[in-house]
């Protein structure tokens, strides 16, 4: 495992190496460890804050990788991406267990009354180009950053709270004291208006 | 579910991927989405979609203690120090790959041509030992709410038995309500990779009994859908998905 200064390796490269688990590669499993693990666990403890937990959450899903490598399919989907999700939802499956009341946590200016909601949504994209790029293309994020911005408040603001912190669409209507019937019609709303736009941007 | 309704396959794989489809919806959606491509393909879009939202974690090195019980679980490697932390639990996966048995015991015995007579010998003591204490299986096929079929198939569930050398499995219907003369149930083998395997058509009265070999092997779930009389005309389930159990072995 070499302690290697965090660049983030190409989609491309990701690829192969998944690729090559799939067909038991031990070495092959070491690298994609070494090159992705500590993005992995950043993603889990977004979510799962006690480390601990979120390096069980760690070894899950490095177990599944090493099972279900062949479920990825290259040719659809990239291996970052794949990857992501999988840690993603042991994660939010971490959370269930552990509580049906997660702590909410302040992550930026997301909880402030006055507007500031999309801080959050502007911080993703505003990181700073150079490696950022090869994990993924930044002209990805800027679409996503445009389209979440057309969203109404209402609307950007639940499903930040949903994919952020993991949160059910109870907990989100907990949270903005708003009825369960208006947050899922938000976050569905809001869901479709961000693939029209996202479609559009794309041609 | 019927994922004939793309505006369902689409919400559904969108609230997946924002991580607010929960609980037994959820775990229904993961157990169908190897067996429809359409559906794979709407999660894999919202997974681009939403991909940049991911780029704001900071990286965080997990503990060495990670990668050693990692080595220690999939590959019996032995851990070289203590771990500080709290070592995980080895968590009993998901059981989709068959259980440490028998039958994994048969590729090493073929291997070992020079002891083929006590081989036979060595294998049939195992297999009369392990048949005589190996349970059959149940599996509940739970009705399915989000089918999308008629009312009446809201509670339209089956129990499925099969027996420990995976050669044969009675299926019952319970409140499995008639179909017309048009349609018929399906019976589904439902594998954690790849396309799902017909059973064959089952009597929403009487079920039905299925004698073939390997039927545990890759199983990962069992499904009934509503097909043509006939029964699928694509090989694959094109009606509702109206009941369906994960094998936990």
């Amino acid at each position: 495992m070499a302690e290697e200064k965090h660049q983030r390796p190409s989609a491309a490269d990701l690829d192969q190496l998944l690729a090559r688990v799939s067909l038991g590669d031990r070495s092959a499993f070491s690298a994609l460890y070494t090159a992705t693990a500590p993005y992995l666990l950043g993603q889990i403890m977004r979510l799962q804050r006690n480390r601990g937990l979120a390096e069980d959450i760690l070894q899950e899903v490095f177990v599944k990788v090493w099972r279900s490598a062949g479920s990825f399919d290259a040719a659809r989907s990239q291996a970052q991406t794949w990857l992501a999700s999988v840690a993603r939802h042991n994660a939010i499956d971490s959370l269930r267990r552990q509580s049906s009341q997660p702590q909410i946590h302040s992550l930026s200016g997301i909880e402030d009354e006055d507007g500031e909601e999309l801080d959050l949504l502007q911080k993703f994209a505003a990181e700073e180009p150079g490696p950022e790029q090869q994990w993924q293309q930044s002209a990805d994020a800027e679409s996503l950053r445009r389209c979440l911005r057309v969203l109404s408040n209402e609307q950007s603001q639940a499903m930040t709270l949903a994919f952020y912190q993991g949160l059910s669409y109870s907990e989100v209507a907990e949270h903005l004291r708003q009825p369960l019937g208006t947050v899922k019609s938000w976050v569905r709303r809001g869901l479709a208006a961000l693939k029209t736009c996202l479609q559009q941007a794309t041609g | 579910m019927d994922y004939s309704r793309p505006s369902l396959a689409d919400r559904l794989a969108a609230e997946y991927v924002l991580g607010t489809l929960h609980g037994p919806a959820r775990r229904r959606f993961e157990t169908l989405l190897p067996a429809h491509p359409a559906l794979q393909q709407a999660v894999q879009h919202w997974q681009m979609r939403l991909a940049p939202l991911s780029l704001t974690a900071v990286p965080v090195q997990p503990d060495p203690a990670v990668w050693q019980a990692l080595q220690q679980r999939l590959f019996g490697l032995p851990i070289e120090r203590e771990p500080t932390r709290g070592e995980p639990l080895a968590r009993p996966a998901v059981a989709l790959a068959p259980p440490a048995s028998w039958w994994q015991w048969l590729g090493l015995w073929q291997g070992l041509s020079g002891l083929a007579l006590a081989a036979v010998v060595g294998l049939s003591l195992l297999l009369a030992q392990s048949q005589s204490v190996q349970p059959p299986v149940v599996v509940v096929l739970a009705a399915n709410p989000d089918s999308g079929a008629s009312a009446e198939m809201q509670n339209a569930s089956f129990v499925l038995s099969l027996s420990a050398d995976g050669r044969s499995l009675v299926l019952r219907p319970i409140n499995a309500p008639a179909l017309s003369a048009t349609r018929a149930f399906e019976l589904w083998a439902v594998p954690a990779n790849g396309a799902p395997r017909s059973l064959g058509l089952v009597s929403g009265q009487d079920g039905a009994t299925v004698r073939r070999s390997g039927l545990l092997q890759g199983t990962a779930a069992f499904a009934v859908s509503i097909e043509p009389a006939g029964g699928s005309p694509t090989g694959a389930p094109t009606g509702p998905i109206v009941s369906l159990g994960r094998l936990q072995i």
